[in-house]
């Protein structure tokens, strides 16, 4: 599968936010995306999971040679801070989750069975979300769009707010997850891209562009990505 | 001192100007005129600039002389046996007591404050003696012209009315003293926005001193009032020298700024903490249903507080008003024409009410705090039929919660109706009925409907849409006017009848076609 950008453009009043965004994503790879602040990161994220209407351009995907267009279903959107339904238990969030998504969920295991697997503790189980820490919070919305199981997966800045013991788990989890599926995963921590990601793309001056990493050992691959961030802001 | 004084003018205008141009940018359709860069616009500046002025030196005078017009001649004039004279300086007297420790710019923390001294970090001394010598300065300038006024006219000695002024002046100063004393000897500052029990309590004595005195025929006499005055007014002028050497009021303000500084920097946390209040901790709340109607269960029984415990008590105190009417028949059955007449023409008079009990917008506040806030970040929960289906369970349920207050009301008016001596055309007693529960499914579906069209508030939970604020306003407005409204009841019943089918009608058939693309997060 594909995932496949062409000409997406989006302006905020006389501002080009993303000029003429052209790429396209293979499944089983996590993308990298950097990008200065301002940039568009968010902006870019927000029309693709049709927050933001986009002025111009598509995006669709492509499977077994066909074209077909994004459905709702179809993306997942973790946001760097997590937001949850306040007034319900954990255990009911993924409830009603499964319960309205009953036709979609490939394999749908127990509920504990999900807790366990992102080791939220049985006495969190049955609390309010109001009352759970950030990095609970971020395992919940993790989760939820885990089940999901979208083809796209888009995470913004996702692991800059955890605990260190939290954040490496998540690692983990993204790596494990990365099978059959687009993530892009946007950050301003160069190494943790590095660590993590298959490819970097840089989103500079409205358009997207990929780095080649060739044979470069990580310090001149950094390098490489620092000059490519500067020189476009000279032009 | 020059300087300080420039400056902060300065910044006041410029947060001023700032408020201003981002009000304008606020207003649909003008918003679209307005250019991005509209904090640099030279003319918008200048524009801003002018009504910035202009509001500084109303603001000298607006507040006094309404102060003047309403608390002391106004209130005045129901006394009738008291002289005029004596009566304006009673009550001007004892509100200027209250004044000068519930109204003192120095203990007042404002933003102001806020953004020069904390934020800008100028010199706490030399900005609160500049700013407090304005403030007083601004106080005679805006008391002169009407103390003399209505001193005059009052019948008060002229060298009197020229004294007032200064009086109310030099209590504020005097009180000062007393307070800054107090902070240098035990450490204790006065908030002014947080006043003490002892002051509440003070602020009723004197109150009733004030208004309750004159009415048992006791004032005080003008030659003691004069004696005060010049008292007070010397203890100002000593005070002076007290506040220009105290020498701790980067402490002091740093102390009164603490609360409001942590209000300015976490205005989200506090909101969002408070919506979170609303929330039953309640473990023994449970659903057995599935999916969205048990999302909207829990929803409901976790938010008992805000939406069936209110509408409840609604309900009840209606139900006391009723029964209070029907006792009062019975014990004064002379009053049972009146209200006859009255049931029969006053109905546009409930559009009011029914507006002002409806938990409408109480409901999609908490809809939109507490659940779609984070499950709009959700794709799966944006999907047409979801958005759909959930809809149509909350107007369910917001219908509900409000049609109790409302069959209670409706109930109630026949029944008053009846007892009151009834009506020859029996239809005014279903028309009272059907048209009450109208207009409360009216509100309901409009809120609703509005919210869902609307959706005004982005994922920082910050109200997005100037669109939707108008269309309250406007809401509110309509509803106000209505009571100017005279009108048989059957026929406004009938009429409003048909309105209230047909907008629900609309306002769904408009939801099932726009919500799906309308009802997500503003960026």
């Amino acid at each position: 599968m594909q995932f496949v950008i062409e000409h997406l453009s989006k302006h905020f009043e006389k501002k080009e936010v993303l000029r003429d965004v052209n790429f396209s994503f293979e499944s089983g790879n996590i993308y990298g995306l950097l990008g200065r602040n301002g940039a568009g990161k968010t902006t870019l994220f927000n029309c693709l999971n049709r927050d933001l209407k986009a002025d111009g351009g598509r995006f669709f995907l492509v499977e077994n040679g066909g074209e077909r267009e994004v459905l709702a279903e179809d993306i997942g959107y973790v946001l760097s801070t997590p937001t949850v339904p306040e007034f319900l238990t954990g255990r009911e969030f993924l409830k009603f989750f499964m319960d309205i998504n009953e036709k979609t969920i490939q394999n749908p295991k127990t509920i504990d069975e999900y807790f366990d697997f992102m080791s939220i503790e049985r006495e969190d189980r049955d609390k309010l979300l109001k009352d759970y820490s950030h990095g609970m919070k971020n395992k919940m919305q993790m989760l939820v769009n885990i089940i999901a199981n979208p083809n796209v997966l888009l995470l913004d800045e996702p692991l800059t707010s955890l605990d260190v013991v939290v954040a490496e788990e998540m690692k983990g989890l993204l790596r494990s997850l990365k099978k059959d599926r687009v993530t892009i995963f946007s950050t301003h921590i160069m190494d943790l891209a590095l660590d993590l990601c298959d490819e970097i793309v840089l989103l500079n001056h409205g358009v997207l562009e990929v780095v080649d990493k060739a044979n470069l050992d990580s310090e001149e691959f950094k390098d490489k990505i620092i000059q490519a961030l500067k020189e476009e802001e000279h032009e | 001192m020059n300087k300080t004084l420039r400056i902060s003018f300065a910044l006041r205008n410029t947060y001023r100007v700032n408020s201003i141009l981002f009000s304008l940018k606020q207003i649909p359709l003008l918003k679209k005129l307005l250019p991005n860069r509209l904090y640099q616009v030279h003319g918008l500046k200048v524009f801003a600039n002018v009504l910035s002025v202009l509001w500084e030196i109303i603001s000298v005078f607006l507040g006094k002389g309404l102060y003047f017009l309403i608390m002391i001649v106004g209130i005045g004039a129901l006394y009738q046996k008291v002289p005029a004279d004596r009566l304006f300086l009673h009550i001007l007297l004892f509100l200027t007591s209250v004044g000068s420790f519930a109204n003192t710019y120095m203990f007042n923390p404002t933003k102001d404050k806020y953004y020069a001294m904390i934020l800008m970090r100028m010199n706490a001394r030399e900005y609160t003696l500049v700013n407090y010598t304005y403030a007083i300065l601004k106080v005679i300038v805006g008391f002169l012209p009407f103390s003399l006024l209505f001193g005059l006219a009052a019948g008060v000695p002229l060298p009197l009315c020229i004294l007032i002024p200064f009086f109310v002046a030099g209590f504020k100063m005097t009180i000062a003293l007393i307070q800054l004393t107090d902070y240098e000897k035990r450490g204790i500052i006065p908030n002014e926005n947080k006043l003490s029990k002892y002051a509440w309590i003070g602020i009723l004595v004197l109150l009733a001193a004030a208004y309750g005195l004159p009415a048992l025929g006791i004032t005080v006499p003008v030659s003691a009032a004069a004696v005060v005055m010049g008292i007070v007014i010397v203890l100002g002028i000593v005070s002076i020298w007290k506040i220009k050497t105290f020498s701790f009021y980067q402490e002091m303000n740093k102390e009164i700024l603490r609360d409001s500084m942590n209000q300015m920097d976490k205005v989200k946390e506090v909101q969002k903490e408070q919506s979170n209040r609303l929330i039953s901790g309640d473990t023994s709340i449970k659903s057995s249903r599935k999916g969205f109607e048990y999302l909207n269960e829990l929803f409901m029984k976790r938010h008992q507080k805000i939406l069936w415990k209110a509408s409840k008590r609604v309900a009840f105190v209606s139900l006391i008003l009723v029964l209070g009417a029907l006792l009062l028949f019975y014990l004064a059955p002379e009053i049972r024409d009146k209200t006859n007449e009255l049931i029969l023409t006053y109905l546009p008079y409930f559009v009011f009410i029914m507006y002002a009990i409806n938990r409408g917008t109480g409901f999609t506040n908490a809809l939109f705090m507490n659940c779609d806030h984070s499950l709009l970040t959700y794709s799966f929960y944006k999907q047409p039929g979801f958005v759909l289906k959930l809809f149509q369970i909350r107007l369910r349920e917001i219908i509900k919660v409000n049609l109790l207050p409302a069959a209670v009301i409706g109930g109630g008016l026949s029944m008053l109706l009846f007892a009151s001596g009834g009506t020859d055309n029996p239809w005014n007693y279903a028309a009272l009925i059907v048209s009450i529960l109208c207009m409360s499914m009216f509100f309901s579906v409009h809120y609703l409907t509005i919210y869902y069209l609307l959706q005004p508030y982005n994922a920082g939970t910050e109200m997005k849409s100037g669109t939707y604020q108008i269309v309250l306003s406007v809401t509110y407005v309509v509803c106000f006017l209505f009571m100017r409204l005279r009108m048989s009841t059957l026929l406004f019943g009938a009429l409003t009848i048909v309105f209230c089918v047909a907008y629900s009608v609309a306002a769904c058939v408009l939801v099932y076609f726009l919500a799906p693309k309308t009802f997500r997060l503003r960026t």
